[in-house]
């Protein structure tokens, strides 16, 4: 069969640890891959507000360890993700700014291939998740990120809480915010912002996948179409040109 | 000054294993945060309100705090509780041999990721997924599908399998890498179901 398994074209993805920090199964797993020519992608989730503490710690904590997964461990391409201590969310002011600022600042200096990934607060088939992951697109994109890899929304940590919904306005918004100016997309950030961040103290809850569509025919339902039309609405108020 | 080569993985190893002796916890709460603020300072690090950066000037002070920190505090190996140590010559020589681009998937779904240099018009790769978020058994492949069909989606990243078989995919244990490799066939089916049978994954 010609597409089982992994292949040397999928990521082989390894992990390093909070802060400048790697174990031996990472080690150990990322020698079989380079040893195989395999294409490997190094994450890292930079904590704002834990070993660094402040933004601007975090931001040069995280520059070091993108460019130490390059450099200490034959990585093809580094997955950010800095997260929120309080809100365990991607999509925060603070986390955002970090993930831009690394992002530019190695965009700048090198041709690194970075990626991002994607923790809303908020579940499926609300408004809230979609703006914040519209919100993360742009910033990555606008920042000068190869690769967007989401969502995880509900904070990825409940069962079932993800959808593709969420996906098709992390890649729409993507392909928007393409080309535009960094000003204009400053403006449009702050604004969609100021509309989720209060609700990062109780976001809504969202439902399930199997809520969200019909598992059979693999079709979202109305009712999740209706909230996407919505915050694609609300995304075009905030200066998005977004089509569909 | 000229390096000989770049670091691979296995130079990293040998590196650690020759490096000095520390406790994790004097890393994590003594070294890491001392050195973070050392180069704010160094650096004169200090962000505004906008969240993309439109100072040049800022973020090449902030490529060059980052180089430093990483030279500076080298890298820990919580196994070994040793810090391997990297020049900034090494680190840049290094990133001078890393992929300008990587190709994922095959056939017809391959896709080209390549360096895109400030805010190009042309999109990010988009790789959707649940991003490791918890998802059940029986619903595994139609959540797979559901991003597998979505047209600006790329390639795809996988969930995590609640179970296997019934049995919870404990880490470090059997059920854990039979859910793995459970996983990679659902998201194989979900992309042949859509008529995307190369993917990247």
């Amino acid at each position: 069969m010609t597409n089982a398994g992994h292949r040397i074209t999928d990521a082989h993805e390894c992990s390093q640890l909070n802060e400048m920090k790697i174990d031996m199964t990472g080690l150990n797993m990322l020698s079989g891959w380079t040893t195989n020519g395999d294409t490997i992608m190094i994450e890292q989730m930079p904590i704002f507000g834990g070993y660094t503490g402040g933004l601007e710690e975090t931001a040069i904590s995280d520059v070091a360890t993108t460019l130490g997964s390059f450099a200490l461990f034959s990585g093809n391409f580094h997955l950010d993700g800095p997260i929120h201590i309080r809100w365990n969310v991607t999509t925060s002011k603070e986390t955002l700014q970090v993930a831009a600022h690394a992002a530019a600042a190695v965009d700048a200096n090198t041709d690194l291939l970075l990626a991002n990934q994607y923790y809303p607060a908020a579940g499926p088939c609300t408004e809230m998740c979609l703006l914040e992951t519209a919100n993360q697109a742009i910033t990555d994109t606008g920042s000068g990120r190869e690769l967007l890899s989401g969502s995880a929304a509900a904070k990825g940590v409940v069962k079932d809480k993800t959808t593709g919904m969420e996906a098709r306005v992390m890649g729409e918004a993507a392909r928007t915010a393409a080309g535009m100016k960094v000003s204009d997309l400053n403006e449009t950030i702050g604004q969609i912002l100021a509309l989720y961040e209060k609700g990062f103290v109780s976001p809504p809850e969202g439902k399930t996948f199997q809520e969200c569509y019909n598992v059979r025919t693999v079709k979202p339902t109305q009712e999740y179409l209706e909230v996407y039309d919505k915050a694609l609405g609300v995304l075009r108020d905030c200066g998005l040109p977004i089509k569909h | 000054m000229t390096v000989s080569k770049a670091l691979n993985v296995f130079d990293s190893f040998d590196r650690f294993v020759m490096g000095k002796k520390v406790r994790e916890d004097t890393w994590d709460y003594v070294t890491i945060p001392t050195n973070a603020m050392n180069m704010k300072e160094k650096w004169s690090i200090s962000f505004d309100d906008k969240i993309i950066p439109e100072d040049d000037d800022l973020s090449d002070r902030l490529f060059h705090a980052g180089l430093e920190m990483l030279a500076i505090t080298g890298f820990y190996n919580t196994n070994l509780g040793r810090v391997l140590s990297v020049t900034e010559d090494e680190i840049l020589e290094g990133i001078k041999g890393a992929p300008k681009k990587i190709r994922l998937g095959k056939g017809n779904e391959r896709v080209s990721c390549k360096s895109r240099r400030g805010n190009s018009s042309r999109k990010p790769i988009i790789q959707g997924g649940p991003t490791g978020a918890p998802v059940s058994e029986d619903i595994f492949s139609p959540m797979m599908q559901s991003y597998a069909r979505e047209s600006v989606v790329d390639v795809l990243v996988s969930g995590v399998l609640n179970t296997v078989g019934g049995h919870p995919a404990t880490t470090n244990t059997p059920w854990e890498i039979k859910a793995t490799l459970a996983e990679i066939r659902y998201v194989r089916e979900a992309c042949s179901m859509v008529g995307r049978p190369g993917m990247g994954i």
